[in-house]
């Protein structure tokens, strides 16, 4: 297989060197054999996908867990990090709360935003805007992973040993301007472990949930500012 | 009569006094203009300059994340996201000039940009060029001038401790740099005296 993958690039780009080409050859088998771990589902599975998140989101109405968030600004040398507590609660409460590197909260909770920044309260006046609030429905919705919504997104569905993954693309061109897809992966229980949002620019964040409680009491007092 | 005109006079002369008289400083004649770097600040390309950032304005509080990273030579990329992430603006300072990479809708207003763009221009910028230098004891006052405007850098023996731009010899905005230790300031504080702007950036640990 390599000796008539290196002929062909060797044929299409005559002076490469014979070194060059092995590893231009191993990292492109390399590749092939990721992305066919990662196979597109057929309609069935991923009607049945659908099925068993909304089944688990319906019976869903509290959830704690963990996270730890990854910045990625290609021009940036290492990904910004940083981590903390989230607490869902039904419908659509939903705080996120930073312990490191800062001290940082932000609660979703009667169709507005309470900020706490290392003891300074605010309501976000950026965060207030119609686009903020449907980030927030889709970040509360996206967190249960019920955000299977046909009129909002496009969808495409995957699946390996492991999880399932699920790319989002806003169809609102004025949404698809602030985030251009989220990718959220899911165990095979249906529980959401990884969202990913993706900028326009290429740039991402990566929000890893783990410790995952669900329907656990959660009172009005976790979702204070 | 006479008292009116003399205080007329007397606000004339000291009221118009240029900034380095105004702080007792004088100028140094010998020396000629430095032409090294003279804020250290965000000069090395290795490093990604990370800052909790506090913006209030007109009394708007925003924060987030401000991230420099030196690109180039005399190139550098100013970014300011959301905690959560999302980029709120995205700018590129070259040697003569500026892009906005992106900027959030209703952030987008020129007057705004153009605010940014000063500010955060002589934030960066490593070798203005240098007018003049001014002394008094151990300090330096080194006139320098950023987008056609004065700006002062005043150094506390070696170390930059404000950026200050005038009009008249009246403080525009100062750029205060705190917590200094090997060419990297923990905090900064960028202050408007004539409108309700601050911005304060903390770096993170």
């Amino acid at each position: 297989m390599f000796s008539t993958m290196i002929k062909k690039i060797k044929w299409i780009i005559p002076n490469t060197s014979k070194k060059g080409l092995v590893l231009l050859c191993a990292s492109l088998a390399l590749w092939s054999n990721l992305a066919e771990a990662q196979t597109e589902m057929n309609s069935t599975q991923s009607e049945a996908l659908k099925a068993k998140v909304k089944k688990l989101a319906d019976a869903t109405q509290t959830i704690s867990s963990d996270f730890t968030q990854f910045k990625h600004i290609d021009f940036l040398s290492n990904d910004i990090e940083s981590s903390g507590v989230l607490k869902f609660k039904a419908p659509d409460m939903v705080k996120w709360q930073y312990t490191k590197p800062y001290n940082y909260s932000i609660v979703f909770k009667d169709r507005t935003i309470f900020i706490n920044d290392d003891g300074n309260k605010s309501n976000l006046d950026v965060g207030g805007s119609k686009l903020f609030e449907r980030l927030n429905r889709l970040i509360a919705s996206s967190i249960r992973g019920d955000m299977f919504d046909e009129e909002e997104f496009s969808m495409k569905f995957f699946t390996d040993t492991e999880s399932d993954l699920v790319h989002f693309s806003p169809k609102d061109p004025q949404f698809s301007e602030f985030i251009n897809a989220f990718h959220i992966r899911f165990d095979k229980k249906g529980e959401v472990v990884q969202v990913k949002m993706i900028e326009p620019s290429g740039d991402f964040t990566r929000i890893e949930f783990h410790n995952r409680k669900t329907n656990e009491a959660l009172s009005n007092a976790d979702f204070s500012q | 009569m006479r008292i009116f005109l003399s205080s007329i006079c007397f606000l004339l002369i000291f009221g118009c006094a240029s900034y380095p008289k105004k702080n007792n400083f004088k100028v140094v004649t010998k020396e000629t203009p430095p032409q090294n770097v003279l804020n250290p600040y965000f000069s090395n390309p290795d490093k990604d300059y990370v800052y909790k950032a506090n913006i209030d304005a007109l009394g708007n509080k925003i924060g987030g994340l401000f991230i420099i990273k030196k690109l180039g030579e005399k190139t550098h990329r100013i970014l300011f996201t959301t905690e959560m992430g999302n980029t709120l603006f995205d700018f590129s300072f070259q040697q003569n000039g500026f892009t906005v990479n992106r900027i959030l809708k209703e952030l987008d207003k020129k007057i705004l940009i153009n605010i940014l763009k000063r500010d955060l221009k002589a934030l960066v910028l490593e070798k203005p060029a240098v007018e003049q230098v001014f002394s008094k004891t151990n300090n330096r006052l080194i006139e320098t001038n950023i987008l056609s405007k004065k700006h002062y850098f005043y150094f506390d023996s070696e170390d930059l401790k404000d950026i200050v731009r005038t009009r008249n010899g009246k403080v525009i905005v100062k750029h205060h740099f705190a917590n200094i230790e090997n060419d990297f300031a923990g905090q900064i504080n960028i202050t408007h005296e004539n409108i309700q702007l601050k911005i304060t950036l903390t770096a993170l640990p």
